[in-house]
């Protein structure tokens, strides 16, 4: 285990950014999940002129201003996705597949491009739908399973769970080829709901039904109240106070990811305001030692 | 101090106790019970006057874990007798769980 951050920030849009640059202008040692093009939104927007100090510019100038704005400030990017944040209590531990990073604040700025549950998803949540494989595959030996694949990598998933399962149904939601073990049957038609009394029964598709014990939901972009187990949601976005601050202590939120209206000004904001509450949070919880 | 419990004595555990009691159902290759075993850890260490605190690992104990129906780990009920007071599924942050015991309390 390395180093505990201060602050760990997710997310490189306008809200991320301007996260960064306040804590470390506030001196904080932080670090910064996302990818070299930042955001794409960003990337591709033909012009933008609601953005002060910045008249008629495209997504890439912005974008590009705000690189050298970060790299001038000594701020680098991690390029890793995080799969799970869970709060520990003083901490937050930021899971990377096997990795573990640690920081005593976390600000979400992840934007608000994730899929929709399907129907009944979320209802029968842990009641025979889950979000990871290789967890609760055991639980499932000799049971039938469903597994709804949005990447190559829940091939893999699959085939595991195969392995214990008395069968196993593969839904691809991508096109290409299945590297899949014989014995996984795929089924290429759009899942529509999931149905059960108090357990998950069946998914219904497009066209006929599966019977089933479980589905797996396997996707790319998770959604705020998957990435981070226990955290609020209210109408589709995370719920924070006017410091940004979510229901769990430590934790906060800023641009897109917390609401309408979906703009870079807004979110910037949001993110300055989100750092700052942290900030103040890390200042009273080093008075408390 | 949180009692490894089986299928061969998870009723008088239980049934047996006059305080309500926590279960953490839990495995070995499941990394978000990993995460959440330090939290029980503490809480039992806050709360272990008025609550007992149990773990059942499922890899073991099928039936247990087959009779109250556990599909996705880490789950942590609270029991009190032989009565299921609450199911949480997953991960949670402490304070959350905390607020779940407490109100069974």
């Amino acid at each position: 285990m390395g180093e505990r951050y201060d602050i760990a920030i997710i997310g490189t849009g306008p809200a991320g950014l301007e996260a960064a640059i306040n804590a470390k202008i506030r001196n904080k040692n932080i670090i910064i999940f996302g990818s070299l093009d930042l955001s794409p939104k960003l990337v591709k927007a033909p012009k933008i002129n609601n953005f002060l100090g910045f008249y008629n510019v495209t997504g890439k100038d912005l974008k590009n201003q705000f690189a050298a704005h970060i790299s001038a400030m000594g701020i680098g990017i991690v390029r890793e996705r995080i799969n799970n944040v869970y709060a520990m209590g003083d901490y937050f531990a930021l899971m990377v597949n096997e990795k573990i990073y640690e920081a005593k604040a976390i600000i979400l700025a992840t934007g608000i491009e994730y899929a929709k549950p399907l129907k009944g998803e979320e209802e029968f949540l842990g009641k025979g739908v889950g979000y990871c494989a290789t967890c609760d595959a055991p639980l499932y030996k000799g049971k039938i399973v469903v597994i709804v694949g949005y990447n190559k990598e829940s091939e893999e998933e699959a085939n595991y769970v195969s392995e214990l399962s008395s069968k196993t149904y593969y839904i691809p939601m991508y096109k290409g080829e299945y590297k899949l073990n014989p014995n996984v049957e795929i089924i290429s038609r759009k899942p529509m709901e999931i149905v059960g009394d108090d357990r998950v029964t069946k998914i219904i598709l497009a066209q006929g039904e599966i019977i089933t014990d479980g589905i797996f939901m396997l996707r790319d972009s998770l959604s705020p109240s998957q990435l981070v187990p226990g955290l609020q949601i209210e109408e589709g976005h995370i719920k924070v106070d006017r410091n940004m601050m979510t229901n769990i202590e430590g934790c906060y939120a800023a641009g897109d990811c917390t609401g309408k209206p979906y703009q870079y000004m807004k979110a910037a904001g949001e993110g300055q305001v989100a750092s700052l509450s942290a900030v103040t949070y890390l200042d009273k919880a080093n008075e408390k030692k | 101090m949180i009692k490894e419990i089986n299928d061969k004595n998870f009723g008088e555990e239980i049934t047996n106790s006059d305080s309500i009691v926590v279960v953490d159902f839990w495995a070995p290759w499941c990394g978000p019970c990993k995460m959440l075993s330090p939290v029980i850890e503490e809480l039992a260490k806050e709360m272990g006057k008025e609550v007992k605190f149990a773990k059942v690992n499922v890899d073991e104990n099928p039936l247990i874990s087959s009779k109250y129906r556990i599909a996705s780990i880490p789950t942590v009920m609270v029991f009190s007798k032989d009565t299921v007071k609450e199911t949480m599924v997953g991960f949670r942050p402490k304070a959350d769980i905390k607020k779940i015991i407490q109100r069974n309390l």
